[in-house]
Formats: structure tokens, sequence, C-alpha cells
């Protein structure tokens, strides 16, 4: 194991690290604010990366591309909190989990009926042959995507920080009662939060469409990012961040030395092993009780 | 009272059972003007390129077929089931096929699961199937006289022609097999282990595997570089092949790739661009459907008019091979006579011997002793962006014919 | 109450009288839709009754079928000891499950399952040597004694008598102590607690009799179908499991013999649809949970209530819909 593969290891690790940190973002945004997991969040992924599509072959540059895809997810988000979330909030947890399961499934079926199976690919301004930094090989798209979450994760710190609605926000999450009562309408709280969270998927589509392909599976990385959002403890979106980088690594390096099945167990042994022992994660507070 | 009754009602629907299967005593699926073939394979779900390919390319060849006339003056009708490239719902499908549409032959277009899901129904049944895609050596062994296959060729064979391919014709002994745990490409990865052992006692220099939806290689392509392969054979889908290619040309990488038939596709081009520039690998299809051969062009055209409104990455290898197999069934139906029945196909299909659409097909010929219709496949490589054949022909005898001696 | 049993008569009558006028299609079918009312009867016990979500309904189902599998082609073991062994390890695996989760309830509980049931994909894709790994593995027909269930009506009777058993089990379990125990721990476990009820204890053989129930199917399955393999028994099954209780109605036997027969049925109705059928299958789906929340015993419920005005006696306990 010499220092250049594990660098090289390191830079693979933080920039898929950075992609599940993106999609346990967009898993934790929605469970503060209205306590469901989305679990079609993986085709929220895969929907942002076909409608950069649609809109790439439109003739648009990728650049112009990404806020129109970005306005549309959320757009989309809106709607489907709207119509079918909102009215099943009050439901028992068994009926939130299969309808987002149903309507991941639909838009994977939809997508899979007009586009079947192929790989489209679409270009982006940071696809392109590797720089080199001494003996190390760095993918531009690798910069690309840890920087890409270093953004957000500033954006959603100011957003939530200082602004007045990301302060709503805050406030509905950790008691919406009182919220309600101090004049926060919470219905736009979800609206947001699930728009927020449509947003995300579908810039982590964006960043994905053109280094991996498009096809209507990539969505499956939706396991990996309940996987991070675990271990930020589902509720902590630092901890969501930290903890996609650290599957990401966690996954990298177990691949490397360990091969293949590893790589795979890793995520669902890491999943298995907190739930079991540290539910709350590694940073949030006790949340299971004691029966 | 109600003894009596009941057991009146048991005997009308026994009578009404044994009249209904006497009624079925003629072969079923064959009328006076009409054959119809019952067809099944995944049309939804991952696996539904392989489907909905199989199902268009056998409608255009029935389709041609009926507009020349049919076949001793019957028309062919398919009915197609789709079965979510799950066994369980194969047998359903194959089920709602012999026993409730009475078809007169199975045409299988399904992946090796769902058909071996149907084999001992089928077997049991009667009913012939033939099988397009599946490669699994269940198919075809051990015996049966009504099971045959066509277009692809046995797991095995894919060992035996990658193998002599890498070590007779690029001269390779140093080779590194990166594999994806699925179905398909496991298989093919064992089975180039196992012949590059048998035939040239070769070990390859390491054998790493990859999950199915993987975005990144570089642990197991690091490792790979480790060991200075001469060859990198790479089995996957063609989304990873992709990306895998791109990453090793990063790393440094420049060994060329020997892929799999399923990356042996314009697929791959697109998404690997310059990375796959160098790679070879079989094609279950003499001629892509990327080919400037005139008559695939033509094809291509027909094809084109019949389905304007696919996206790209249709017509793929399945189109195809569906087509041409339809074409093999259509062949022996015609010489197995206008008095039709299972047994007359039988002997009509184990009479052919080289036959071939055109040239867009690759021969196949069935024997008394084996069903297994093609044992070749096309030798490619990427030469300036495109997939052009290799002049290779496998000189050795295959291993899987002796068996059925 | 007569009506009730006299409706269950005609009902058997005609389950038993199916052979006589099905094709080996519908039989298949009837058989299937029987496997999937012993899962629904089971995952109701734990997620409908006892509150417990679970995703890895489908890794019981599996280990069951790979043991009988295991057990039938390798030690060439008869069904009458590889059925109930089958079910004893899935209980086992069930409770093994069960007691390390046994503090984790909503989200965190969902999760667990998840992860449990890919690692044990990953396991049976591990060892193809055993488990025949991605190829899958052939499963002969269920056989006792020497007889082996060959013809479709023999098999037929074999599952239609297993998941009468199977149904009559769930239905006893319900109205025990256990079955009381179950709906205490959902409503709140506290004042279960509180009441002396061993909360922990109760749960775990909460999962156990739901990894048996979903392992004796998973054993039949192989047996009917005679071939199995890994995606037979992952993430998008568990899902289908859920459905059935979902959509037929939590907490309740009938809801899942509904619910399971409906779900089976709907897929194969919709084969005339070709490609279209998952997307219209995620519709129905939906629109199903949307507008009939409390599923389909919901819907008999509220037609009672609306015929007659009193509210029932599951209202008074429960609340009105």
């Amino acid at each position: 194991m010499t220092w250049r593969i594990i660098l090289q290891l390191a830079l693979s690790g933080l920039s898929i690290g950075s992609i599940y940190a993106l999609v346990g973002l967009a898993l934790v945004l929605p469970f503060k604010a209205s306590g469901i997991v989305n679990f079609a969040q993986g085709e929220i992924v895969t929907f942002g990366a076909y409608l950069a599509l649609i809109l790439s072959g439109l003739g648009l540059p990728y650049l112009a591309v990404v806020p129109l895809v970005l306005i549309g997810a959320a757009a989309f988000g809106m709607v489907i909190e709207r119509i079918l979330i909102r009215p099943i909030v009050s439901q028992p947890e068994f009926t939130l989990v299969i309808v987002t399961f149903a309507i991941g499934l639909i838009i994977k079926a939809g997508i899979r009926l007009h586009w079947q199976d192929n790989t489209f690919s679409i270009d982006a301004p940071f696809v392109g042959p590797p720089l080199a930094l001494g003996a190390l090989r760095l993918n531009p798209a690798y910069l690309v995507f840890i920087a890409s979450m270093l953004v957000v994760v500033a954006a959603l710190f100011v957003f939530f920080g200082y602004s007045k609605f990301g302060k709503a926000m805050r406030a509905s999450a950790l008691d919406s009662i009182a919220a309600r009562l101090m004049g926060i309408r919470i219905g736009s709280v979800f609206s947001a939060a699930w728009a927020l969270s449509t947003m995300l998927g579908a810039f982590v589509g964006l960043l994905l469409g053109p280094v991996i392909g498009i096809n209507p599976e990539i969505g499956h990385l939706i396991l990996k990012g309940l996987v991070a959002a675990v271990i930020g403890g589902f509720s902590s979106l630092g901890g969501a961040v930290a903890g996609g980088l650290l599957l990401g690594l966690l996954e990298t390096y177990a691949g490397a030395f360990f091969g293949a099945t590893f790589k795979n167990v890793v995520p669902f042994g890491v999943l298995i092993l907190l739930l079991l022992l540290r539910p709350q994660g590694l940073a949030g507070a006790s949340s299971a009780r004691r029966v | 009272m109600l003894g009596k009754g009941l057991r009146g009602l048991l005997c009308a629907a026994a009578a009404l059972y044994a009249l209904a299967g006497l009624a079925r005593a003629e072969e079923p699926g064959v009328t006076q003007d009409g054959i119809t073939i019952g067809a099944f394979g995944p049309i939804t779900g991952p696996a539904a390129y392989i489907g909905l390919a199989g199902r268009d390319g056998a409608n255009l060849a029935i389709k041609e077929i009926n507009a020349a006339g049919g076949i001793n003056g019957r028309k062919l009708q398919m009915i197609f089931e789709d079965d979510g490239h799950s066994p369980t719902k194969a047998l359903a499908a194959v089920k709602k096929l012999i026993d409730q549409d009475h078809v007169f032959m199975i045409f299988c277009v399904a992946g090796s699961n769902g058909t071996l899901g149907t084999i001992d129904f089928v077997r049991e049944n009667g009913r012939l199937m033939y099988v397009s895609f599946a490669s699994a050596p269940g198919v075809t062994w051990p015996f049966a006289r009504n099971m045959f296959r066509g277009g692809t060729t046995e797991v095995p064979r894919y060992g035996e022609l990658y193998a002599e391919y890498l070590h007779d014709y690029l001269k390779a002994t140093k080779i590194a097999i990166l594999s994806g745990r699925e179905e398909y490409p496991k298989n093919e990865g064992e089975a180039l282990t196992a012949q590059l052992k048998k035939w040239y006692d070769v070990a390859p220099v390491k054998r790493a595997e990859f999950n199915i939806g993987d975005k990144d290689f570089t642990p197991q392509l690091l490792d790979i570089q480790g060991t200075n392969p001469q060859v990198i054979a790479l089995f996957g889908n063609p989304a990873e092949a992709a990306i895998a290619m791109r990453q090793a040309k990063e790393l440094g990488m420049n060994q060329p790739f020997f892929v799999g038939p399923t990356m042996v596709d314009q697929g791959l081009l697109t998404a690997a661009k310059q990375a796959a520039e160098g790679a070879s690998g079989f094609a279950l299809i003499p001629l892509l459907p990327t080919s400037s051969n005139p008559e695939m062009k033509t094809w291509l055209a027909k094809w084109k008019q019949e389905y304007p409104n696919l996206p790209a990455g249709r017509p793929n290898t399945f189109d195809l091979l569906s087509y041409a197999d339809i074409y093999v069934v259509a062949d022996a139906l015609k010489r197995a006579g206008k008095d039709l029945s299972t047994d007359r196909l039988i002997d009509a299909l184990e009479a052919t011997n080289e036959y071939r659409v055109g040239a867009i097909a690759t021969p196949r010929s069935f024997t008394k002793k084996h069903h297994i219709g093609n044992l070749r496949l096309q030798a490619m490589q990427v030469k300036n962006g495109e997939w052009e054949p290799v002049p290779f022909e496998s000189k050795r005898e295959s291993d899987i014919l002796k068996r059925y001696q | 109450m007569r009506a009730r049993v006299l409706l269950i008569l005609v009902g058997l009558a005609c389950l038993a009288a199916l052979p006589l006028f099905a094709t080996s299609y519908y039989l298949y079918l009837a058989e299937l839709a029987m496997i999937n009312v012993i899962i629904a009867v089971g995952l109701n016990l734990l997620s409908g009754n006892c509150g417990q979500i679970s995703l890895c309904n489908a890794s019981f189902m599996g280990v069951g079928a790979y043991c009988t599998a295991l057990l039938s082609t390798r030690l060439m073991l008869s069904t009458l000891i590889s059925l109930p062994v089958s079910v004893v390890i899935s209980a086992l695996l069930g409770a093994a499950l069960g007691y390390p989760a046994r503090r984790l309830s909503g989200l965190y509980l969902a999760l667990t399952t998840l992860g449990f049931l890919e690692l044990v994909g990953i396991v049976i894709e591990e060892f193809p040597e055993y488990t025949g790994g991605i190829r899958g593995l052939k499963v002969p027909r269920p056989e006792i004694f020497g007889f082996s269930f060959q013809s479709n009506a023999s098999l037929y009777f074999f599952v239609l008598a297993l998941t009468i058993g199977a149904v009559v089990v769930g239905y006893n379990v319900r109205r025990s102590r256990y079955g009381r125990a179950f709906d205490a721990v959902r409503q709140s476990p506290f004042a279960a607690q509180a009441l002396g009820i061993p909360v922990a204890r109760v749960k775990v053989i909460a999962f156990s009799l739901n990894a048996a129930f979903a392992g004796f199917a998973g054993s039949l399955l192989a047996g009917v179908v005679g071939f199995i393999d890994p995606p037979e028994f992952g993430v998008l099954t568990s899902i289908q499991h859920v459905t059935f209780i979902v959509v037929g109605g939590l907490g309740s036997i009938t809801g899942s013999i509904a619910g399971a027969v409906l779900l089976t049925a709907l897929p194969e109705a919709l084969r005339g649809v070709q490609e279209y059928g998952e997307l219209i299958y995620g519709f129905v789906l939906l629109g199903t949970l949307l507008f009939l929340p409390r599923g389909l015993v919901g819907v008999v419920a509220k037609l009672k209530a609306l015929r007659s005005a009193k509210p029932s006696a599951k209202e008074l306990a429960y609340g009105a819909p």
C-alpha cells in the first residue's frame, strides 16, 4: 500500500462520500420537518438526471440546465408534498413508507417506459481528463463533487442560521405546536422542506449524470444516503454530511483492502451496528427508550 | 337430500371437464388459418431491455412472414407475457400461455433465471420451447426433445471462446478479470477462469469483483494495476464498464480491455468515449445495428419504420437475436408441413442446418443429439470509435458437445 | 355470527372444488395467493398488531425457502422434516433480530430491518456453492413418506391445508393473551410496561412469530415454484408484503387475507397492459393508500357504520375513523 494509492483512494472515497452526504441531507430535511422519510429520494435523483437530459437535448448548455433543473425539482417536490403527502401525514408510519415507495416506483416505471434502459450521457464542463498533481491523478469531476457538497453545506448553514425562513424551519422542527403559536405557517415549512429536499436530490442527479451515465437504476444509492443519515442520527444535517463522507471513505478502503464483498457489507453492517448500539448516531442525543 | 344434489353437481362438473379435455385433443394453438405462439420475457424491471427488444424483434419478423404469405397458408400470431425477470412470475406466464391460452409452442425471450423457473413445467408438459437468449446450460442439458436454444450460446462456450481468443489470438498469459456480482457477468468470469485453467493451465493474475450499481472502481483498478496484466477482462453492464474504463485511463492503465457481449454495444462507446478505444469483445450477432453493412442498413430501416418512436439504444442485440430466431422457427414450421404437430416441428428443427435469415444473423444448426443452435460468437474490436469485426475464427473443438454424444 | 361461519364454509368449499374446473394456471395463482396470505397474517401480527415496522419480511421468507431447498436437495430430507426445520430456523433468526432491535421503533427499526435484509441477501450470494448464488437454486416438489406432490391437485390441497392451518394459528394467537399483549405494546409501550407486560419479550416473540410465518410461506413457495433466486427475496418483495397488510387492513386477519389475495391477483390482471403494468400497479397502490387509508377492512367498517348510526365496538375502542 503506497502513499499514492492511499491518497488516490481518499479522493475517491471523499468524492463518492460527498454524493452520499448530499443524498443523506436530502433525506434528513423532510424528516426533520414532517417526520417522514422519503423513500422515493433515489428516484428524485434519477428524475433530476433525466430532467437534465431533456433540457440538454433541447440544446441548452449544462450551466443553463442546472438552475432550470433545480427549479423544476423544487416545484415537483412541492406538488408531491401538497397532493400526496400532506393528506396522509397523520396515517400510520407504514402507510407513509409505502406511499413514498409507490411514488418512487411510479417515477422509475415512467422513466423506464419512455427512455427504456439505455444509458444516456450529457456533457458537463467538469468532465475531462484528470489533472496531474505529482503522482496523483485528480479526476476533476471528483473535485467538483466535493466542492459542490461544501457549497451546499455552506448555503444551508447560512440559510438555517441567518435567514428568517430558515429559522422558522428550525423552530418548527423543534416544536411544531409552539412554532404555530408563534405565527409560523407550518404548511409552508413542510413545502419548503420538501422542495429543498427534492432540489438536493435533483442536484445529485445533475452531478452524477455526466459522470456515470443516465439510466433508470441510478436511484439505487438511496440506501447509501440512508446509511449516511443514520450515522448522523437522522436528526442532524451536519451529521448526515459527516456520515456520508465517513461512509464513502469506509467503503472505498474496505473495498480496496478486503474486496467487493466487504465493500457491499460495510454500509449495511455499519447501519445495523449503529442502529443497535447507538441509534442516535455518532453525534445526536439519545432517542432509544429503555423498554 | 343435499348429498344427492351435490353429487349430481359434481358429476356434471366432471363430465364438462372431460368433454373440455376431449375438445382439446387436436393440436392446441393450430387452427385452419393460424398458429399461435406464446412468448415471455421481462418487459418491466431492470431487465426490460431484454424482453422489450425480444418482443419487438419477434413481432417484426412475424409481421414480415405473414405479409409474405405466412406458414403453409397459416398466419403466425404471438401472445406475449411479462415475467419481470422472476422465476415465480415466469412460471405463471408459461402456465397461462399453455393451459389458458393453449398456444402451440413457447418462444422464450427471458433471461436465464426466468427461463429456469419454467423448464421443469415445460419439459413435463411437452409443448416445444425455443429459447432465444438464456444461456444457462439447464436449457439444453439434460437433453429434452422439446427444448431448443437458438441465438445465444451456452455459458461454458463463452468461456471457451474467450480463453482461446485471449490466449491464442491476443497472445496474453497475464489476464486480470473484473466481474460484476450479477448472474451473467459472474458466469462469464467463472467460465473464463475455468477454461483458461483447463486448456492452457493459466490462472488469472487477479480476480476482482464489483457490485452492480457501483460508481467507483478505483480500489479494484488499483489492485489490478499492481499485478501488471496484459489484458483486463471486464464483465458487467455498459454503464459500469464505461466508468471503469475511464477510471483506468485516469489511473494511467493502458492495457486493452476485453468485454462481455452486453458491452459490445453502441451504448458503451457513447458513455466511455475515448477510453473504449482498443477494447475487444465478442458480439452475439455478426453485425451490430450501427454497422455500415448494406443488409444491416436495410434491416434497420425496416425496424425504424415499424418502431419509429423508440429511444436511443434500440434496436439492440436482442431485437436482432429474436428476429433471427423467429425466422429459424418459421423455416422449420414450413418444413413441418400443413399437418402440423409438435413432433413434426421437432423433426424439422433437428434437420435445420446452418440456416440464417441473412448476414445479420449467425447460422443455426440443430441435430438429433443436441439442440444447441449456435456455438459461434463474433469477435469485435473498437477501432476509431466504432466496433469493427475481427477476423478471429475458433480453431479448437468445443468440449460442450462431447456430453451429447 | 352464523352468517360469518356460513360464509367461511362456502368459501372453503369453493376453494376445495377449485381443482375440478381450474387450469394449472389458476391453481398456481391460488397457491401463490395462499402463500401470500400466510405472509400477510404473519406480518400483520408483527406490524399491524404489535406495531413493529419490518422491511425484512422477505428475508425470513428467503431463509425458509433456502433452508427447505438445501435440506431437500443436499440431505434428501422429506418435507415432513425440512418444512418444520425451516420454520424453526426462521423463527430463531427472527428472535436474533428482534432481541437487539427491541429498543428501537419507527424509523430506526425500519432501517435496521432494511439493513438486515441487505445483509441476508449478501450472505445468500456469497456462498454460491450452497445457495446457488445469483444463479438460483432448483427445488423439488414437497414430498411426505415417499408421496411426492407432483400433480397439480395434490400440491394445491397441500398448500390449501397448510394455509388454513396457518390462518387458524394466526387467529388463535390474536385472540390469545399474546395477541392482546401485542396490541397493548402497539398502543402504548409505557402503559403496557406499567401493566406488567414484558414489552421487550413480547416484541421478540412477535418478531419470532412473524419470521416463522414468513419462513413457512417461503418453504412452500420454494416447493410450488421449484426454483428460487435472491431477487425473489429482496427489498421490492418486502415492500410488497407490507402493501398486503396496509391495503388489506392493519391488525386484521380478514384484512390480511383480502390484501394478499387482491395484490396477488392485481399484477396478473395487469398482464393485458404489458409493459405499463408496473406503472399502473404503482398508481393503484397510491390511490388505495390515499383514498382508503384504513385499508379494505376500513372500508367495510365504514360502510357498516354508515348503515347503523351507532358506533361499532371497534370504533368505541379505537376511536372513529
